[in-house]
């Protein structure tokens, strides 16, 4: 792609895209001139492509039980909390002499044990809140409790890339989620990348296949319908190219989770550094009969890790790309009467990658002490995971504007070559 | 200000918006305001579009009349409006439905039958045929409530009282319930009828039907929410989604209200309270004390001031826009709380107020899929949801399949509606419409691949283990793919394709006309005579925002070339289909999106 990025404070969103537009269209005369900005673009480049890694973001909505995730089946407090869901030691895929997988999880525990696969305990944060939709917007702002605008992984494409060039952020999902939106980015936003195509007769090609007119709109809602028009001119020859030509032999299992949309774009070098991805529609909300269900959605979701690791690996990028793995929140200790768990507190979070360190980080939370609602007490801040991932992955320096606070990061990666 | 862009042909050279000083004036605007374009401004939100006649019908009247006639719907005949048919798909032994597959199988295993089916006494696979009926009525109700999808989507197209149907569909998004969870067609139709027949009534009547609504007990756990053992589901949506919204409750509020909730609960498609399950201690809910039950909490949660504010802003957000002042939440939410919880005062202030057709209101809302599909249709002059393209397929790819929202939370409306895949596929689904696939596969007749891939070995003469076995591409084969049939007493790959074939055999297909559209007799009728005024036309047809830049331009010389002519009578024989391509370049500008 074009290294044409520029960084100009002052400009907004809207004029750099035009600016962008231009630098590929015809109108090369404009009053907006490349020069204008030509000296910051090296510099923005530059941090842009500091060490070129990617992170996948993983989203298992609904609030996974952690607790029947990774067991903990050498505590007796986990079965006296959970008479009849507690998952009997002789079916769990033990990973130590403490903690095993879930039965299904075969995947997750073939990562863990080729050291792939980090597990952090106890995440959460001070005052937690219970509903999916409060809980989850926390995690997707990284600010709980305060009505942050923006997402955090739109606001990390933000600070990596303040030019915003195309195609740097991508959401598989049916709708954009709260975690890309950013101030500076148009997320390319997909999901079905055989229908992210405007499909034209060939004598519309004239004015179908038309720049988006570069003008000045009074109508806000006007202005993001053509900024969006742009990005998906931008992109979807792109995605769609990529995905044509990805054959992938691994079996990804029965959901895959878009996880090998992911892989055709990192295969076919799309410029994204940033993919954001779902477990979508609130499933892990197992509140009755949660068993089976619960069961199905581990093993979907673990195959399809795993499934993906071994993809890059197949495509030569294992050890450019971590995913990382979470949930707003786990489930309340005591199963509940219905054969399910009802809203809980602290939770685990998984980080897997050919370069991560696998192995356990964060303090395990009590099983014996917890809070007033039978929930545990989180040990670990969730936004400590982040500025890893930030700081410790993408290699950016700026944890603290970003998250808003100091997050001490884990050391959770392999030493790089030089 | 008249702008030269705007179709002269039918619109007057009257403004589109009152001045900016109109913005959060909720004073009535004046009958000598009231123009051609205001008109067409309130056939698009309070309703799905309007057609020119019907906006000219409108912008006769003095404002206060024109809203009288949308919200005072009652004089309107709804008879043409034919009730939904049913398929007449359920079976008697279906209810209770158990939850899941295993809990059948474990339940005839324990019990010899389930579902209204014994367990056969010898021989193999002795489950199958219960099997089979639990995959049935899981497809079949699927399959008839996207008919119910149908009837309600041609209610909303065909209603001679169009806000009684987006006042629906706005309690749809906001009572939010879905059929993947709810699993039976009847309660979501029940459901449906309840907001199309209380929609725009008394909002504390509503929030109790609802709180009594068979598909809003299953959806949120009500049968698991007993004495003792409460489940905090409902109570919390109640407060957080349905009424309050976050800030104005705590954590035990939400559990007394659980308690006070216990024993609701329904048996088939009828609201029951079953006394003993019911926790009649005393609770304190919101700084009261008494043995409360659901019908107490309720009145309680609507003495709030917060939730007038809260229903009032909801309601003025979804047709106004996206960004009420405070203040004009305050002052929308005491109207609510004067009236009684009544709807149709607040509705009228809305439509009525100088705010509504203030430039921050007209023509900065971004349709969702539903009001896309349905507006394009209404204003095709179109008097049946086509067959082809599929409607649920169609809402469903572009974000809001109607009975299926995806969470309790509904849908994110607003700019969430596109995404840059999501606007494409807009422009293609106006492809579908005007140019409909000679190839097309009727979804509801036809099963997913892996359905059919069964099928076809069973057809061959496969035994069923063979024919079941998953297709495999080479390497190794996931875990959920091994896992997937393990016992011999039943095969539950056979039983899905089973209930397939039973579910088509009773549920009714759904008509496939495609879209009868004729644009040459359209724009003939508005005695249309050249290219331009024809573009002119369709622009101000079809979009509340005329295309910026030069695309007018283009569209001009586009169909002068496709035509050979400026001269509309000269191709008059063969116009059709460049107006057509034309048509569906508007339709795919980004500016058609908004309303």
């Amino acid at each position: 792609m074009s290294a044409d990025y520029f960084k100009f404070s002052q400009a907004s969103r809207r004029d750099l895209l035009r600016a962008a537009m231009y630098g590929v269209s015809v109108s090369a005369g404009s009053a907006l001139r490349m020069s204008l900005f030509g000296q910051a673009a090296a510099a923005v480049a530059a941090e842009a492509e500091s060490n070129g890694k990617i992170l996948v973001v993983l989203e298992l909505s609904g609030g996974n039980d952690g607790l029947n995730t990774l067991i903990p089946y050498a505590d007796d407090a986990y079965y006296k909390h959970r008479p009849n869901l507690g998952i009997p030691r002789k079916q769990v895929r033990a990973i130590d002499d403490h903690f095993g997988f879930s039965h299904g999880m075969a995947g997750f525990e073939r990562l863990y044990k080729n050291g792939q696969l980090a597990i952090v305990h106890g995440c959460g944060y001070e005052n937690p809140s219970f509903s999916h939709f409060t809980s989850m917007a926390y995690w997707q702002t990284a600010a709980p409790n305060s009505g942050e605008p923006y997402g955090w992984v739109g606001r990390l494409a933000d600070a990596m890339a303040p030019g915003a060039p195309p195609n740097f952020l991508v959401d598989i999902d049916s709708h954009q989620s709260l975690a890309v939106r950013s101030k500076l980015h148009v997320p390319v936003v997909f999901d079905d990348p055989n229908r992210f195509t405007r499909e034209v007769f060939a004598v519309e090609r004239t004015v179908a296949d038309a720049a988006v007119p570069a003008i000045k709109v009074d109508n806000p809602s006007q202005g993001y319908l053509l900024d969006i028009a742009r990005s998906a001119r931008s992109s979807s020859a792109l995605v769609r190219e990529a995905w044509a030509k990805y054959k992938s032999p691994v079996d990804y299992g029965l959901v895959s989770l878009d996880l090998p949309k992911v892989a055709a774009l990192i295969q076919a070098g799309m410029p994204a550094r940033l993919y954001y991805t779902s477990y979508r529609n609130n499933a892990f909300d197992t509140h009755v009969f949660q068993a089976d269900v619960h069961q199905r959605l581990l093993t979907y979701a673990s195959d399809a890790v795993a499934a993906f690791l071994a993809d890059l690996e197949r495509i030569g990028r294992a050890d450019d790309v971590v995913v990382m793995i979470f949930s707003e929140f786990g489930r309340r200790v005591p199963e509940n009467v219905n054969l399910g768990t009802d809203h809980g507190t602290a939770n685990l979070m998984f980080v897997a990658g050919k370069q991560v360190k696998g192995g356990h980080y964060g303090k395990v939370p009590s099983l014996t002490d917890l809070d007033s609602g039978d929930n545990l007490i989180f040990t670990t801040d969730f936004r400590r995971v982040y500025a890893t991932m930030i700081s410790g992955w993408l290699g950016y320096r700026g944890t603290r504007e970003l998250l808003h606070a100091d997050f001490e990061s884990f050391d959770m990666f392999r030493k790089r070559e030089a | 200000m008249p702008d030269p862009e705007r179709p002269v042909a039918i619109s007057p050279a009257a403004p589109t918006a009152g001045p900016s000083a109109w913005q959060n004036d909720l004073a009535p605007i004046a009958s000598a305001d009231w123009n051609y374009n205001f008109a067409a401004h309130l056939l698009e939100r309070a309703g799905f579009g309007g057609r020119p006649d019907e906006i000219h019908a409108l912008a006769k009247l003095t404002p206060a009349q024109a809203i009288a006639r949308m919200v005072r719907f009652e004089d309107a005949d709804p008879t043409q409006l034919a009730p939904f048919d049913e398929s007449g798909i359920r079976d008697p032994g279906l209810e209770p439905f158990p939850p899941s597959r295993p809990a059948v199988t474990d339940q005839a295993k324990e019990t010899g039958h389930a579902l209204g089916i014994d367990v056969k006494r010898a021989g193999n696979r002795r489950l199958q045929p219960i099997v089979n009926e639990f995959f049935y009525w899981l497809r079949a109700s699927v399959l008839e409530t996207h008919r119910v999808a149908y009837w309600w989507a041609n209610r909303m197209l065909t209603s001679p009282r169009p806000l009684e149907e987006k006042m629906a569909l706005f309690w749809h998004g906001h009572f939010a319930s879905n059929e993947g969870k709810v699993r039976d067609y009847r309660k979501l139709l029940r459901q449906v009828e309840l907001f199309q027949s209380q929609g725009t009534g008394n909002f504390r009547k509503l929030l109790l039907a609802v709180a009594q609504d068979p598909a809003m007990l299953v959806f949120l756990d009500a049968g698991v929410n007993i004495k003792g053992a409460s489940n905090e589901n409902f109570a919390r949506e109640i407060m957080e989604l349905f009424t309050m919204g976050v800030g104005h409750y705590t954590e035990k509020d939400i559990r007394e209200a659980a308690r006070a909730f216990t024993g609701w609960n329904c048996v088939d498609i009828k609201f029951v309270v079953n006394k003993d399950q019911h926790d009649d201690g005393e609770k304190t809910f919101l700084g009261k004390t008494g043995p409360f039950d659901g019908s107490d909490v309720i009145n309680i949660i609507l003495d709030q001031p917060a939730t007038a504010d809260f229903i009032a802003a909801k309601i003025y957000r979804f047709f106004v826009r996206q960004d009420p002042s405070p203040q004009l939440q305050a002052t929308l939410g005491s109207k609510l709380r004067n009236a009684n919880y009544e709807l149709k005062p607040l509705l009228e202030t809305i439509f009525l107020s100088r705010d509504f057709y203030s430039p921050a209101s007209v023509g900065t809302a971004i349709k969702s899929p539903v009001e896309l599909a349905v507006g394009t249709y209404h204003k095709l002059g179109l008097t049946a949801i086509p067959g082809v393209p599929d409607f649920n397929s169609v809402t469903g790819a572009l974000g809001q399949q109607l009975l299926s929202p995806p969470t309790v939370a509904g849908w994110n409306a607003g700019q969430s509606w596109v995404t840059p895949g999501l606007l494409l596929e807009r422009g293609n689904f106006a492809r579908d419409v005007l140019f409909p696939t000679i190839s097309f596969i009727p979804p509801d007749r036809y099963g997913s691949p892996d359905i059919r891939s069964v099928a076809d070995r069973i057809r061959r003469g496969m035994d069923i283990t063979e024919a079941t076995k998953p297709d495999t591409k080479s390497g190794d084969l996931a875990e959920s793919n091994m896992a997937a049939d393990r016992d011999e007493e039943f095969n539950t790959r056979y039983g899905s394709y089973r209930g397939w074939q039973m579910a088509i055999e009773r549920v009714k297909a759904i008509p496939r006309d495609t879209a009868h559209i004729n644009l040459t007799k359209i724009i003939t009728g508005a005695e249309i005579k050249t290219t331009s005024d024809a573009i002119d036309y369709l622009i101000g047809r079809f979009m509340r925002v005329p295309p910026g830049g030069e695309v007018r331009q283009k569209l001009i010389a586009f169909l002068d070339y496709e035509l050979g002519t400026a001269d509309l009578a000269a191709a008059r024989t063969y116009m059709e289909d460049s107006l057509r391509l034309a048509l569906h370049l508007i339709m795919s500008q980004p500016e058609y999106q908004l309303a």
